[in-house]
């Protein structure tokens, strides 16, 4: 599989979900999961099987860290980047979340315009992390 | 002041009534020892003038029972007598008289004496109003205060020093260990800046701690004030809570606004006519100078209350700008402008934030830039600095205002609007880089002449001998392994600990290739690929692996050495390093 296709979002904000709708399916051209909560996501993952996540941080019920730990529990999803989605740029926020697992972080102001490219690199630099 | 004078005989006490009436203190008089006795206890008395020879209570005996009597203060007893010879007086002052005067006293030696005690009542109301308003401090202040002598054992304390320690030993303190107390000896203390309350429960207390040395003749003393920090913590933990909650929930809607509006601009939803796009391209860049005003706020909060954390390591500045222009030339092409960079000296290394640097830079290079008009060069030079390293921002516009160059580096603070290109800065640029720039041991500067451009100058200290000092990469996936190496080599020397490749390949690039590199392929995908990967980090003969899950044939075959687990000792892996880590000394010392 050497082409970056399938990417599932997991943002509890709903106008969020939409700029990503419109930045990585529309102009991006991926396939996407769009999961409003951990959960959803959980639910989703082993059908829908995705290349890349995107994951926000800060979630009510299930956190960004938990469905991450979640995650990678199910089977065809442990070798798959998870990137994390966070409006806390602090720098020593950005270095717990990489310690719990992550593959990259996308601080939030994004540009929408540039996303589609800016996860392409995430997904080549996690395959060099999870062979 | 009030002079007792005792004498049993009427004319001669009356005598001395009147001479010390005439020199002008209040005077009280007693005809025997008892009598003077009952004035002690119930009226003021501030000196004795007492006859030595009475019946009864002679002035030997009533010398004794007003030392006695009075203490807490000192009380003169002048005694007066006519005898002939000195041993009555040697004996009076052997029993705590202050002095002695002969019958017949003479007015000017009477004078004289009064005068000289009341000197010295003097220093004593004064060293006890002293004393006193001490006590009151000590007593009342809530931080806890000991004062330890040179054995280590506390001689005095303060009521907080009581309630903290007193609480649960249930003792008087006077004579306990210091090191029983605070659980570190006098040694210690003088080196400590904070403690935490042993034995304290779940939740022990930190304290700052501060002291003072001091001493009468050859003993010595320390003086500790503990301050409670937990209130302090506290609150400063409530603000980081805040801010964070602040940024984010500021972030959130900035996120679908700017969004949206870069979306529309792209056209991602049809394109938008001309006029529409002009207000949409007029909030999207509002939109982002928003998104920069709550970083630059956030910031400014965290380096004003000291709680910004610098990531400061040996890094090679030349790379790090090579990094500035990259990241600042789409701006600079936006505007028409050119980058260019004049590295002027050889390898430069210094001790900083790498990302805070590149923070300090992208504010000196936008606003270089902003500045320039169309066509012209900003000039980005690194040179050699008597106080370390130089790097100069140079721009070709129109220089800055003389007026507010005075305060450029201040908060808050912009040129007037006339320049339109001005227009999008927050104001706590240059404020933030200085403190940045401080932060890192630097300085900042500008100088500029009109129609000359202007010149924004940092100077960051230089490593000594500019050669990077040896240090241990580690990579391993287990946080307790790596815990454990740090601690096994950070005496030999400067130690970095990362999870995986990635994060060793990210800060290799960042600040130079390690002395030596500690790896287990543990955990990190084929342990095969992983260790191909190593030499991208050093050379193949820096590099140590530890860990049960490989073999000497496996090791063999990459051309590492290999510590198992079940042999990895702190001594022998701190023998392999220190071999290494002498090796690349002396390399460099021949080089």
């Amino acid at each position: 599989m050497d082409e970056l296709q399938r990417v599932m979002c997991v943002e509890d904000d709903p106008d969020i979900r939409m700029i990503l709708e419109f930045s990585l399916g529309r102009l991006g051209g991926y396939t996407l999961s769009l999961c409003a909560s951990g959960q959803e996501a959980l639910d989703q993952a082993a059908r829908f099987a995705p290349q890349l996540v995107l994951l926000d941080v800060m979630m009510p019920k299930m956190s960004g860290p938990e469905t991450l730990q979640h995650l990678r529990s199910v089977d065809c999803m442990r070798g798959v980047p998870i990137v994390f989605l966070t409006a806390k740029a602090l720098q020593d926020d950005v270095e717990a979340l990489l310690e719990q697992g992550a593959t990259g972080i996308i601080v939030k102001p994004f540009d929408p315009v540039t996303l589609p490219k800016d996860i392409r690199i995430y997904w080549k630099h996690g395959r060099d992390i999870h062979p | 002041m009030t002079v007792l004078v005792v004498d049993d005989i009427e004319t001669s006490r009356n005598h001395l009534v009147e001479l010390v009436t005439d020199i002008g203190y209040h005077c009280i008089q007693a005809a025997s020892g008892g009598e003077a006795l009952q004035h002690i206890d119930f009226t003021h008395v501030d000196i004795v003038l007492l006859d030595l020879l009475m019946p009864d209570l002679d002035g030997f005996e009533l010398t004794r029972q007003l030392r006695k009597r009075v203490t807490g203060t000192w009380l003169p007893i002048i005694v007066v007598s006519s005898l002939e010879g000195d041993e009555h007086f040697v004996h009076a002052l052997a029993v705590g008289a202050a002095d002695y005067l002969v019958k017949p006293v003479r007015p000017a030696l009477l004078h004289a004496k009064l005068r000289h005690y009341q000197h010295v009542l003097a220093l004593q109301a004064h060293t006890a109003t002293l004393a006193q308003r001490q006590k009151a401090i000590n007593e009342t202040i809530a931080d806890a205060i000991l004062t330890i002598d040179s054995k280590g054992q506390v001689c005095e304390f303060n009521r907080a020093a009581r309630q903290l320690f007193e609480a649960e030993a249930g003792a008087d303190l006077t004579g306990r260990p210091v090191r029983e107390l605070l659980g570190i000896g006098l040694e210690q203390l003088r080196s400590t800046a904070e403690i935490v309350h042993p034995g304290a429960g779940l939740a022990p207390p930190t304290f700052s701690l501060s002291s003072s040395e001091w001493s009468i003749g050859a003993d010595s003393y320390c003086t500790i004030a503990l301050h409670d920090l937990s209130a302090a913590r506290r609150v400063e933990r409530m603000k980081d809570e805040f801010l964070a909650t602040v940024s984010h929930e500021l972030r959130t809607p900035l996120t679908s606004i700017v969004g949206a509006l870069g979306l529309l601009v792209a056209g991602a939803a049809g394109t938008l006519p001309p006029a529409a796009m002009e207000l949409a391209a007029v909030a999207q860049r509002n939109g982002a100078r928003l998104g920069r005003l709550i970083d630059d706020l956030l910031d400014l909060t965290k380096l004003e209350g000291k709680r910004m954390t610098l990531h400061i390591r040996e890094a090679s500045l030349k790379a790090l700008l090579g990094e500035a222009v990259t990241a600042n030339t789409g701006y600079a092409r936006q505007l028409g402008v050119q980058l260019k960079l004049h590295t002027l000296v050889g390898a430069a290394h210094a001790p900083v934030d790498a990302d805070r640097f590149l923070q300090v830079m992208a504010n000196l290079l936008s606003n270089a830039i902003k500045h320039s008009p169309t066509g012209m060069t900003v000039d980005l030079r690194l040179l050699a600095d008597p106080l370390g390293w130089r790097i100069e921002v140079a721009d070709q516009g129109p220089g800055v205002d003389p007026e507010f160059r005075t305060r450029m580096f201040e908060k808050f603070s912009q040129a007037d609007g006339s320049d339109q290109r001005s227009v999008g800065g927050t104001g706590l640029g240059l404020y933030i880089s200085r403190m940045l720039v401080e932060r890192m041991g630097g300085s900042i500067s500008s100088s500029s002449s009109a129609g000359q451009g202007s010149v924004f100058s940092v100077v960051l200290p230089r490593l000594p001998a500019d050669r990077p000092s040896p240090w241990v990469l580690c990579i391993a996936r287990d946080h307790q392994e790596l815990d454990r190496l740090a601690t096994w080599i950070s005496d030999l020397a400067r130690t970095e600990l990362v999870p995986d490749l990635v994060t060793a390949q990210a800060l290799v690039q960042r600040i130079g290739a390690p002395t030596a590199l500690v790896a287990n392929p543990q955990s990190q995908g084929l342990a095969d690929e992983f260790c191909a990967k190593l030499p991208t980090i050093t050379a193949i003969d820096r590099i140590v692996l530890v860990g049960d899950a490989l073999d000497d044939r496996f090791a063999l075959r990459h051309g590492m050495r290999w510590m198992p687990h079940s042999s990895t000792s702190r001594e022998a892996l701190k023998t392999q390093l220190l071999t290494l880590l002498n090796e690349a000394s002396g390399g460099a010392s021949h080089g």
